[in-house]
């Protein structure tokens, strides 16, 4: 786009005013939110709200670690996010490849049925999967969780990782090939030049699993295992709301999050673009 | 990228053996963990599903009677179902069209050239990748009745005279609007801003020669290119919208207004798990399936017939 867009010209000004529009109802509500996990209990609630605390104060966040179990819950989350990207990535990193590098009676038919799953919306599954769980011993375990993310994930990992393999010339491999062993050839030449889809895939699957409420509701029951989502809805019902703590919890659930996204950012673009994560 | 590393990571030996069976044998075995995943983990428990959804079977113990169509012939009966469906149609049509006027419109501007756009497209996304609970909180605490900001802005405007019950249950659905919006239009901004940049600036040159203005060429080149994503972001996003239950679960939680929320989801959910009958809990995710696939098939339908036009 080369479109004249002075500063000063009307449509420059336009341009801005809008841009700042934007800016303020995507950003705000999260500077709201630090805004209010740094103030004390008084000057919440003040009229007229002060946009910058007055007296900064991390006081919230003491009483978040020292009267919840806001660490357990966060170390949950960890534990069950990284377990599911490296299961994803365990399960789905051969099977893209084996969707694109070999023929087989069928190949066709299996990469519809991984789109038609992708259809299903958790509220559909979650119930007989719940029944399931439980007849297998898995509910109220870390296990159960890892495996309904892993299982939800990858449809979509299979999806995004099959284009990026795609996408390497077979000649590339062929040639690897004629130095060493098939093996060799992937880890050494093929992955590292998919690299960006699996950075991708892990990703969208940590923030998918990071995020979830409804499986971990449904499975779990134990406090000790709840992981953040769960555990700060909880927080949130049990009593009356502790607003400063609440917005200290939520700067530290999404602070990881902010991480991994701005670190990423570039090779989100890919994934996106072929189709995006379900929500 | 990182390709140094790689080369470090030791081979196993072991596996040389795995590759001198036949092509097709190898590929097979190099999905099968995917496919019995897949086999045993979504597509098992949706056929579990529909098979209990002929029976009146308890969430928690094991008895179970088969019952035939019964616990879809109460739920045809029942009112509340009916009312579900309304409130789920509601929310999720109202969420949609703005979603994606809101999407469609901040792409465009996203599209242009001005300071700050990279950081400022960074920035539109985030509400997409954070956990529905900082969402929903985040809204609750700006639109809280009495140290809400947003009371005190308009009640400083003058909008209002008193301050307005956001969680009561004329605002409630309004809220959760609001807030599923905010949450969700970022996925309309990316689909679309991918396919603008692929739009060819001679397409606009054209449409320059021949004297056409802004909206002009919004309609006549731009919205006819946008036509094929928006065709699967509608899609999707209908998809999601109508069988969303965490947005509106989470809202309804620690307010006195949420009869006038509870949307087919969220029926189905306190069907199963606050009465206990997965049986028809299990029905009710049934009727959502086939309803959104015949609408699915319609939609596809349509579109066919569109573009044979």
């Amino acid at each position: 786009m080369n479109r004249s867009s002075g500063l000063l010209s009307p449509r420059g000004q336009v341009l801005m005013f809008a841009a700042l529009a934007l800016l303020a109802f995507t950003a705000f509500p999260f500077a709201w939110m630090a805004s209010t996990a740094l103030k004390p209990s008084h000057e919440i609630f003040v009229t007229p709200p002060t946009l910058w605390p007055t007296h900064v104060t991390l006081d919230n966040l003491s009483r978040l670690f020292a009267e919840t179990r806001f660490l357990t819950y966060f170390r949950n989350s960890l534990t069950v996010s990284f377990a599911t990207v490296g299961l994803t990535l365990l399960v789905s990193v051969p099977a893209a490849y084996g969707l694109t590098r070999f023929r087989f009676h069928g190949r066709e038919t299996v990469a519809g049925l991984i789109l038609f799953t992708y259809m299903f919306a958790p509220i559909m599954i979650i119930i007989p999967f719940y029944v399931a769980m439980r007849f297998l011993g898995l509910a109220n375990t870390h296990l159960g969780l890892i495996l309904a993310y892993t299982a939800f994930c990858l449809p979509f990992s299979l999806w995004l990782l099959r284009t990026f393999f795609q996408s390497i010339p077979l000649e590339i491999e062929e040639a690897a090939r004629i130095d060493g062993s098939r093996l060799q050839a992937v880890i050494h030449v093929v992955l590292p030049l998919a690299l960006p889809g699996v950075v991708a895939t892990s990703t969208f699957t940590f923030i998918l699993a990071w995020n979830d409420y409804i499986f971990a509701r449904v499975l779990l029951s134990a406090d000790e295992m709840k992981t953040l989502p769960v555990g700060i809805a909880d927080l949130y019902n049990a009593s009356v709301v502790d607003w400063g703590m609440i917005m200290a919890a939520g700067v530290l659930v999404i602070a990881p999050v902010a991480a991994v996204f701005v670190f990423i950012q570039r090779f989100l673009v890919a994934g996106w673009g072929s189709g995006g994560v379900k929500g | 990228m990182n390709g140094g590393r790689a080369l470090s990571e030791p081979v196993p030996s072991a596996n040389s053996e795995l590759f001198r069976l036949p092509e097709a044998a190898v590929g097979i075995l190099l999905i099968l963990p995917a496919i019995l995943l897949l086999l045993s983990l979504t597509l098992y428990p949706v056929l579990y599903g529909v098979w209990i959804s002929f029976f009146n079977k308890h969430s928690f113990f094991p008895q179970q009677t088969f019952i035939g169509f019964d616990n879809y012939i109460s739920l045809l009966r029942d009112p509340e179902f009916w009312a579900s469906v309304w409130r789920g149609t509601v929310y999720a049509l109202s969420t949609i069209v703005l979603q994606i006027i809101l999407g469609v419109a901040a792409a465009l501007l996203l599209n242009e050239v001005f300071p700050g756009r990279n950081i400022l497209r960074g920035i539109v996304i985030f509400p997409y990748v954070v956990p529905t609970v900082v969402a929903v909180i985040v809204w609750k605490w700006l639109l809280n009745s009495q140290f809400g900001l947003v009371n005190y802005l308009i009640e400083k405007a003058g909008l209002v005279d008193q301050p307005i019950s956001f969680m009561g249950k004329d605002w409630i659905m309004v809220s959760l609007i609001i807030v599923s919006v905010w949450q969700f239009f970022p996925f309309v901004v990316i689909g679309v801003l991918a396919r603008l940049q692929t739009i060819p600036d001679e397409l606009y040159d054209a449409a320059k020669v021949d004297g056409g203005n802004a909206w002009q060429r919004f309609v006549y080149v731009t919205l006819p290119q946008l036509k094929s994503v928006l065709f699967v972001i509608v899609l999707l996003r209908s998809i999601w919208m109508f069988t969303k239950f965490d947005t509106p679960w989470l809202m309804i939680q620690g307010g006195g207004a949420e009869t006038y929320i509870r949307t087919l989801p969220i029926y189905t959910y306190m069907r199963t798990f606050a009465y206990y009958e997965a049986g028809l809990g299990s029905a009710m995710a049934v009727v959502m399936f086939l309803a959104l696939a015949g609408a699915a098939v319609l939609y596809f339908r349509i579109w066919r017939r569109e573009e044979n036009l």
